[in-house]
């Protein structure tokens, strides 16, 4: 049998991340299902938002990520993308401007630069957008980058470190003695180790449930469309004020608007995502026409000037959901050996980074980063934290 | 030079792009996709998928058909914006 003194389920950005730090000491193998970094990882928006942060822990958490970012095109020794240009909260309308205001001071003191600016300055920096639109918050904080270069960077300096990355390999089950892990067992054979880290994203709960843990974490639908390639036309990210009411409300969202919001942004390719939307529908990945076409008329509305942009394909993600927005990096409470690192929901791609490092500083119990991880522990989420006895 | 022999025409990848993918271990068209991104430009592979098949054919023993992962998502054909937007059941009129 062979044997790892970790394994790590998943190759998202997020497992891979893990994989980057843990690799140092360890012999490390990383079991992924499919293609590295297809699935959410490679299904989403480029972002490295801060200024659409809630104050207090998840500010100081994305900041923490964000400094990484820093060098870390440079120690991974590839391109990412990394891009500081900048990003945009459009205010559609004076309806949400009081709101926004509000949104700016609280922001502002929690740290983060931000100003809110007017029509004309909002389309000096952004041309592409309507010119009904009431304004627009901007800060020079956001960021953005490649995901799909992100996750393969991270894969590729891994297997320089001796990582064993097995693709296409499904982790079926994880055995248990005594309350330990001691095995993993994949469609392709058993794996014993002592340590299993959960970095299975929207799909973290299945592998939880094989060794008798619930998690709180649910699949929330979010679709892109991608267009042909067009000259440089955006500038940074763009969002709306109705996406972060959108992701600030965490019930159901309501069928008529499908939870649509905008996101806008362009790839250095030249291809621009327009997104998006948050919905619950499990993990069904055929996407309605309607939702389609609700995402296309928000867009048109904002940016009147994309309209005869042509639009090539979709791509639907899974954001990893949990109820207070944050992820969850955590040993499993009843068993040894298990440790979850999921949940990061529509900020996956910038808070990876940390989470490498998080989940790095827990297998080595040292004491750096406790403030985090007694935030982000499972019991947190009172349901789950039932005692067996 | 056959190595420098254009793939995929919309992004523009050359053969020794899609050889150096391979070598590297990617074993589906999905992986070449995501590497190199041959078919992900305007015409979604429609050009290219079928070459991209004869080259795994060639350089490895991967049977081909199991190593088509490739989906094909919505929209079929490339569709304006504007027009997208009014294709739905529930647009505004
Ligand atoms: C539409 C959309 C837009 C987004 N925009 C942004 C953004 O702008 N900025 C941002 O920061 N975040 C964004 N996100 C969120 C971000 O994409 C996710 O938080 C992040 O990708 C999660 O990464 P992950 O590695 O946890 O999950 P995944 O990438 O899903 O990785 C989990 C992996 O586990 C594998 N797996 C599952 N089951 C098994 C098994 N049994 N055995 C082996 N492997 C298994 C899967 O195949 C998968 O590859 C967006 C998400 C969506 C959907």
């Amino acid at each position: 049998m062979e044997t790892a003194d970790v394994v790590i389920i998943g190759g998202g950005v997020i497992g891979t991340s893990i994989a980057y730090r843990l690799a140092a000491n360890r012999k490390v193998m990383l079991i992924e299902k499919g293609e590295i970094g297809a699935q959410t990882s490679g299904a989403c928006d480029k972002a490295i938002f801060l200024q659409s942060k809630k104050p207090g822990f998840p500010i100081k958490l994305a900041k923490a990520s964000r400094m990484v970012y820093e060098n870390l095109e440079e120690e991974l020794g590839m391109n990412i993308e990394f891009q500081k240009n900048g990003g945009m909260i459009v205010i559609e309308n004076e309806s949400h401007l009081d709101f926004m205001k509000q949104f700016v001071k609280q922001q502002n003191k929690a740290g983060i630069h931000v100003k809110l600016v007017n029509q004309k300055e909002a389309l000096a920096f952004q041309p592409c957008l309507s010119t009904t639109i009431a304004g627009a918050t901007y800060s020079p904080e956001d960021a953005e980058v490649n995901p799909l270069l992100l996750t393969q960077a991270f894969a590729k300096a891994v297997k320089r470190k001796g990582v064993i990355i097995r693709r296409h390999t499904e982790v079926t089950d994880i055995v248990i003695e005594n309350g330990k892990v001691v095995a993993v067992q994949t469609a392709k054979g058993k794996i014993a180790t002592e340590l299993v880290i959960n970095a299975a994203g929207p799909f973290a709960p299945k592998i939880a449930e094989m060794v008798g843990i619930g998690l709180p974490i649910m699949p929330r639908r979010g679709v892109i469309l991608i267009s042909e390639k067009v000259k440089p036309m955006i500038h940074g990210n763009i969002l709306c004020s109705q996406y972060i009411a959108t992701k600030h409300l965490s019930h159901q969202t309501d069928d008529t608007s499908y939870g649509v919001g905008l996101s806008l942004g362009q790839t250095e390719s030249g291809n621009l995502l327009i997104g998006g939307n948050r919905e619950f529908k499990g993990y069904d990945k055929s996407v309605e026409p309607e939702v389609l076409s609700a995402i296309a008329r928000h867009a048109r509305r904002i940016a009147p000037s994309l309209d005869f942009i042509r639009i090539i394909r979709t791509m639907v993600g899974f954001r990893p959901f949990t109820n207070d927005g944050l992820p969850i990096i955590s040993e499993a409470p009843h068993v040894k050996g298990f440790i979850i690192a999921a949940g990061h929901e529509g900020d996956g791609i910038a808070l990876a980074p940390i989470t490498g490092l998080l989940v790095a500083s827990l297998v080595d119990r040292d004491l750096r980063y406790k403030e985090f991880l007694d935030q982000l522990k499972l019991d947190r989420f009172r349901a789950y934290n039932v005692s067996p006895n | 030079m056959i190595q420098n022999m254009l793939i995929c025409r919309c992004e523009e990848v050359l053969l020794a792009d899609i050889v150096a993918s391979i070598e590297n271990g990617a074993g589906t068209l999905k992986a070449i996709k995501m590497e190199t991104r041959a078919g992900m430009g305007i015409c979604q592979g429609r050009t290219c998928r079928m070459l991209l098949e004869q080259v795994m054919d060639f350089h490895t023993d991967i049977n081909v058909q199991e190593a088509n992962n490739l989906s094909y998502n919505n929209p079929v054909r490339p569709i304006s914006l504007a027009n997208l937007s009014r294709s739905g059941k529930d647009s505004e009129p």
